[in-house]
């Protein structure tokens, strides 16, 4: 009997997969928990299956052609997958380090192609345009503008001020090119773009790893069983693993007897009163700092206002501001984590989530305060063009974070190695400061994406900077560190980092650009919004014009009626709501049943 | 781009390239790794079959698998006849399941025949204990060993045998992100 039905299961499986289309077919196929003999006799079947159908109806030719299209996708994607950069390196990577310092790497070529990505856009729509309609630059060139961004490069497409506000027309009464108009969607659609992208990769790691965080359910099986990395081959890396789950495993133990213990009321009130004034000092730090860098940048804009005294003193007196931010983002950062090996935390995960976000506390303010700094001080003074006065301020803060980062990365990992072999053994070499550098990348491109408003091309200069960071960063990982000992949940991690890189940041920008869109008054004399009262209004004066014209109606009538109107706004988001409360309903009625399953397998 | 090499009939090349996860080249250079362990064992012409198969000691001396604690098992799992010594065909199964191309549930269910050790289809203590031994180097005492795995029976077992079996394992897996 069995071996009957075994026959019927096989034939089952066949008339299935001969079934299916031959993509998913050969998903299915890879996808079988069986030995490669079987999966080989079970293809062949299904291919004797589809040849006997396919004479059935005549279609033989097909099958023929079916294959060598198959072919043909199969060395396609072989050639796509020789495009994908740094493959090697980033196996290499985890294979001497492990996945949590590859999930750093892959952090930061993700950033990369995304700035690739806004750099190409940027490019093809603004910039090229503008270049058949440049004005000549009659600045001259000296060194100190690479730096400074000053000088010769204000007169050039780097910034927002040199754009025109014309139609662009090569040929007379040919196509022309709004160069306003462009403006704005460029910058309008790239954000949309980006703002679906950051929102479905969210989603995706939240869906895998948010089960996680529902209960502490079976949390030594999974410790035990599922965290063991196995991309591995490092032998100093596998001992230290090794290591590292002995000791988890020990303490646990330990704790099983510790657990008995509870804090006595002393105990547990001393440790509140500790968390809360590290808390306060952290806090009165951030604002100490965004206070400092506050009167620092309104000092600095009265002396660009008035002083004209040395062009070379005055550029230099403009880096001021920058490497004031970058050490403070630097040095404070060191007093987080001192502060945190104060407090004793329960367990070392409350010490790294406590710290990131301190961390991102102090960044966010000290980007807030700038931001409010240029939107209020800068936009309403009496400069010739605010808009290219935040570009280049905005350029300065790039280029010298970005020497911070490689001097940060001489510093920590190379000097310390020497100090850590030579002088001071007991130290050991360093370890790569995950958290640390993940951060410094999300305020890296926190400042490029609130930059591309006012200078167009810096996601092109953000693009070259990650890419010597990646390069610099490798080499000094290799060389220098050895792989992490403490514990690090990847998973856990990385869905953190992309949320913080969605809601502070990304969120934050786009409230900037927003405020800046709709409510800041460009300035008089340059840029593409000259003489209009928002930029904005440049979309409005452009849907008056497409009234005229009876083809284009039905734009001015989505305009008015669905983008404008706060009706729409207010129907939409009381759909939303009602949508979000049946899935939550939808939910809990499935938790319900969970429950009442497993305790029928229970019993 | 055509049938340069000599190695595989295209026939083979198809039937590995949809049974695997691999392309072309990644065959042909698994292939060759899998030659230059015992050169004089293995002919260069694959189009008639040959029954070639090397020992497991040579498997085990791979620099990818040589340093990994479970070499041994993941070697008798993905061998035809549960010795660890594999041919071929169990060389580019065994590398196609570890590669990243592979989904979170096939992976699941050789982690489970991996840890396995007596092959009876269930994780039981005897399993886990030695699963904890090659996981911590044999540096926790036995007593250590058995709470530890009565611990994980307790939190992990749903059908409450004693012992895991698929179900719980892949139960767990699917709460647990960090998998690999």
């Amino acid at each position: 009997f069995c071996f009957l039905g075994g026959f019927d299961a096989e034939e089952d499986l066949v008339g299935s997969l001969a079934s299916m289309s031959s993509n998913e077919r050969v998903k299915a196929i890879q996808k079988m928990p069986k030995t490669m003999r079987q999966k080989r006799e079970i293809r062949n079947k299904v291919l004797k299956e589809i040849t006997k159908k396919s004479r059935h109806r005549g279609a033989q030719c097909t099958q023929g052609v079916a294959v060598s299209f198959q072919r043909f996708g199969n060395t396609l994607s072989e050639c796509f997958q020789q495009l994908q950069p740094w493959h090697k390196t980033l196996k290499i990577i985890g294979a001497e380090f492990g996945t949590s310092v590859l999930s750093y790497f892959v952090f930061l070529k993700w950033l990369l192609n995304l700035n690739i990505f806004s750099f190409l856009i940027n490019f093809g729509f603004i910039t090229i345009p503008q270049f058949l309609a440049a004005e000549p630059n009659n600045l001259s060139f000296t060194g100190l503008e690479l730096l400074t961004g000053a000088g010769y490069f204000q007169q050039t497409v780097l910034y927002y001020g040199f754009y025109t506000n014309a139609t662009i027309s090569k040929v007379e009464n040919g196509p022309s090119y709004n160069m306003q108009l462009a403006y704005i969607f460029t910058v309008g659609i790239y954000f949309v773009i980006s703002f679906l992208i950051l929102l479905f990769s969210m989603a995706r790691f939240f869906s895998r790893n948010f089960v996680k965080l529902t209960k502490a359910f079976s949390v030594n099986a999974s410790k035990l069983l599922c965290t063991w990395d196995f991309n591995i081959t490092n032998e100093k890396a596998v001992k230290l693993q090794q290591k590292n789950l002995l000791t988890q495993i020990k303490e646990d133990l330990t704790e099983v007897n510790k657990e008995v213990l509870n804090f006595s009321v002393k105990e547990r009130v001393g440790r509140i009163a500790t968390h809360l004034l590290a808390w306060v000092v952290s806090l009165a730090t951030a604002v100490a700092a965004s206070t400092g860098v506050y009167f620092l940048s309104i000092n600095n804009l009265e002396l660009f206002m008035k002083g004209y005294s040395n062009d070379l003193q005055r550029q230099t007196a403009m880096l001021v501001l920058p490497v004031i931010v970058s050490l403070l983002n630097t040095l404070i950062p060191f007093f987080f984590s001192w502060l945190g090996h104060l407090e004793k935390f329960q367990t070392p995960g409350q010490h790294i989530y406590v710290t990131i976000i301190r961390n991102t506390i102090l960044k966010m303010s000290i980007v807030g305060i700038l931001c409010y700094y240029w939107l209020n001080i800068v936009a309403t003074s009496e400069s010739q063009c605010w808009e290219t006065l935040v570009g280049q301020d905005i350029y300065r803060l790039v280029l010298v974070d970005f020497i911070f980062c490689l001097l940060g990365s001489f510093f920590g990992e190379f000097l310390r190695r020497i100090i850590g072999t030579t002088v001071c053994v007991s130290l050991g070499l360093p370890e790569f400061d995950i958290g640390r550098n993940v951060l410094d990348l999300i305020y890296a491109q926190t400042v490029t994406w609130i930059g591309i408003l006012f200078s167009p091309l810096l996601p092109g200069i953000q693009m070259i900077a990650f890419l010597i960071v990646f390069f610099v960063k490798k080499v000094s990982l290799m060389r220098n560190c050895q792989p992490p000992r403490k514990v690090w949940r990847t998973a856990q991690m990385t869905t953190s980092f992309i949320f913080l890189l969605f809601c502070p940041s990304f969120l934050g920008v786009l409230s900037v650009i927003g405020v800046t869109v709709w409510r800041l008054k460009p300035s008089e004399e340059c840029g593409p919004f000259r003489g209009l009262p928002s930029m904005y209004a440049s979309v409005d004066e452009w849907i008056q014009i497409l009234e005229s014209y009876t083809v284009s109606k039905w734009v001015v009538w989505i305009y008015h009626n669905l983008i404008s109107s706060e009706l729409f706004f207010f129907i939409i988001s009381t759909v939303v709501l009602i949508v979000i409360y049946l899935y939550w309903q939808i939910i809990q009625a499935r938790k319900t049943m969970t429950k009442l399953l497993r305790n029928q397998i229970l019993n | 781009m055509g049938n340069k090499q000599t190695i595989f009939t295209q026939e083979q090349l198809d039937a590995y390239q949809d049974c695997t996860f691999f392309t072309r080249k990644e065959i042909l250079r698994l292939f060759h790794r899998y030659r230059d362990l015992a050169p004089q064992l293995v002919p260069l012409d694959y189009s008639d079959k040959p029954a070639v198969t090397l020992p497991y000691e040579l498997i085990g001396s791979m620099p990818e698998l040589k340093d990994n604690p479970f070499r041994q098992r993941i070697a008798e799992v993905f061998s035809e006849h549960g010795d660890g010594n594999m041919t071929l065909e169990d060389f580019l199964d065994m590398f196609s399941v570890l590669s990243e191309m592979a989904p979170r549930d096939l992976k699941a269910y050789y982690a489970f025949k991996i840890y396995d050790f007596n092959n009876d289809d269930y994780i039981c203590k005897s399993d886990l204990e030695k699963t904890v031994n090659k996981l911590t180097r044999n540096e926790l005492t036995p007593e250590e060993v058995s709470l530890v795995c009565e611990k994980v029976i307790y939190e992990a077992d749903v059908d409450n045998d004693g012992k895991l079996s698929l179900a719980d394992f892949q139960h767990m897996i699917v709460r647990a992100p960090d998998f690999l």
